[in-house]
């Protein structure tokens, strides 16, 4: 491996395409959000108004995943290369995917609360999609642990990446094998891991596309954001340590 | 060969320290003993049904795997050993040495809390051929999974809960492949074939965890 130089955690400054983005990003939400809560919806019984959540629940799913992956992918970078730079994207990657899927986890208890198990007073059924979900993020909670029981920052960073790259390999199980061994009420459960294009109306599968775009540019944003305070704080440390150098 | 010989000498090595004191096999043995006759105490006289016995078995095990298994490194820490193997060794032939190591150690818990708890909790095997399988590829995925874990973990400075809380998460694929395979072997009607699919995850889990292990264990070993 070899030695990471102290120049890595230098970004570049922000440029006009940045500027772009963020200005696309606030204004894509602001409109996936409109038409969120005030679009045309297929208003069926149990569901009603509570379709909406779909918007949103949902996209928070396909962040933490993707979230995870990126963690997966810096994390397989570090290693090959190196570069502190990948260590912070990986860690930040995780943190805001972990927020993610705590929104999400919460929206969809609440959401299964008062469809799934309507009238039955019951929280938790054990669904496979809940069951899943906790494990994805009691794996970022172990994740963050291990960095935490780690003092010496390489050795953090390069075990950290190991266990990310490890705890991916069970995804294809989590994912795609066991959910289908299981009972489920979520969309999907008849074979796809994912809803069939039976399980939406047509004039939602719009917004829901504009959704999932949109939680995507927020999480980009999200994550450039704090991947710079991350890398500044790292070298404000070091330069405290060592003012001749940096 | 060099290397097949290493990986077997780092075994044996582990082997003979342990036959030299029992201890980590004494520790499991009454660890699983302990928390079966708990199991046993709290049940009272309350039948348990196939679900649930298979359900109590494997989280007994997976429990004693993650007090038990957290060692195979730890000590070699705590010795000063590390550097030897580190100069002597490639990190793959320490990799395997160990791994077979754990896999036997978990072949022995598994012998006996599953002794243990046929004689306490008394379910019917209806099929002891594919018990004993599940029990088998169980110790396999267990093993694969816990060891590199066990490695990262001795690299940290207070490894006391932290390979259960790293390992959890990591073998609940396994826990539910090995728990539906044991439940359908305390089923009556039990099949070989009615398990087919369980028995495969469990054998897929296996070889993921070994080579994902292999790949990374170069990255836990060198400094």
């Amino acid at each position: 491996m070899p030695t990471p130089d102290r120049d890595t955690l230098i970004l570049p400054r922000y440029g006009v395409g940045w500027r772009v983005f963020t200005i696309v990003a606030a204004v894509w939400m602001t409109v996936v959000l409109c038409l969120g809560f005030l679009g045309q919806i297929a208003k069926l019984p149990i569901l009603e108004h509570s379709a909406r959540n779909l918007y949103f629940h949902v996209p928070m799913w396909f962040v933490l995943m993707i979230g995870f992956l990126l963690t997966g992918y810096h994390s397989l970078r570090y290693l090959t290369t190196g570069r502190r730079l990948h260590d912070v994207r990986a860690e930040q990657a995780a943190v805001v995917a972990t927020v993610f899927g705590v929104l999400g986890f919460i929206t969809g208890t609440i959401w299964a609360r008062f469809t799934w198990y309507a009238g039955t007073n019951v929280w938790w059924n054990a669904d496979p999609r809940q069951v899943m979900v906790v494990i994805q993020l009691l794996i970022c909670g172990a994740y963050f642990v291990l960095r935490g029981a780690l003092e010496d920052e390489r050795l953090q960073a390069r075990l950290a990446a190991v266990y990310a790259l490890f705890a991916l390999t069970t995804m294809p199980f989590l994912l795609y094998v066991l959910p289908r061994r299981m009972a489920s009420l979520h969309p999907g459960a008849e074979g796809n891991p994912a809803f069939s294009e039976m399980d939406i109306a047509p004039e939602m599968r719009w917004v829901f596309y504009a959704a999932v775009i949109g939680f995507f540019l927020l999480f980009g944003w999200i994550y450039t954001l704090r991947v710079r305070i991350r890398a500044a704080e790292l070298r404000l440390a070091e330069r405290r340590q060592d003012p001749l150098t940096v | 060969m060099d290397w097949l010989h290493g990986a077997q000498a780092v075994f044996l090595k582990d082997a003979r320290l342990e036959l030299r004191t029992r201890f980590a096999l004494n520790a499991l043995g009454l660890f699983v003993a302990a928390a079966l006759v708990l199991l046993r105490f709290a049940l009272g006289d309350t039948a348990v049904d196939a679900p649930t016995a298979a359900a109590l078995l494997w989280i007994v095990i997976v429990f004693a795997a993650t007090v038990g298994l957290g060692r195979a490194f730890v000590l070699e820490e705590e010795r000063g050993t590390v550097l030897l193997l580190r100069l002597t060794l490639r990190p793959s032939a320490v990799y395997l040495g160990k791994l077979a190591f754990n896999v036997a150690l978990t072949l022995a818990l598994n012998a006996a809390a599953a002794l243990v708890f046929l004689v306490l909790v008394a379910p019917a095997v209806h099929a002891p051929g594919l018990f004993a399988a599940t029990l088998a590829l169980g110790a396999i995925g267990l093993a694969g999974a816990t060891t590199l874990l066990s490695a990262i973990i001795a690299r940290t400075a207070s490894s006391g809960p932290l390979l259960a809380v790293l390992s959890f998460p990591i073998l609940i694929p396994l826990l539910f492949f090995a728990v539906q395979a044991t439940r359908l072997a305390f089923e009556p009607g039990a099949t070989w074939a009615a398990a087919e699919t369980d028995l495969l995850g469990l054998v897929g889990y296996g070889g993921v965890m070994i080579t994902a292990s292999v790949l990374l264990f170069d990255y836990v070993w060198r400094d």
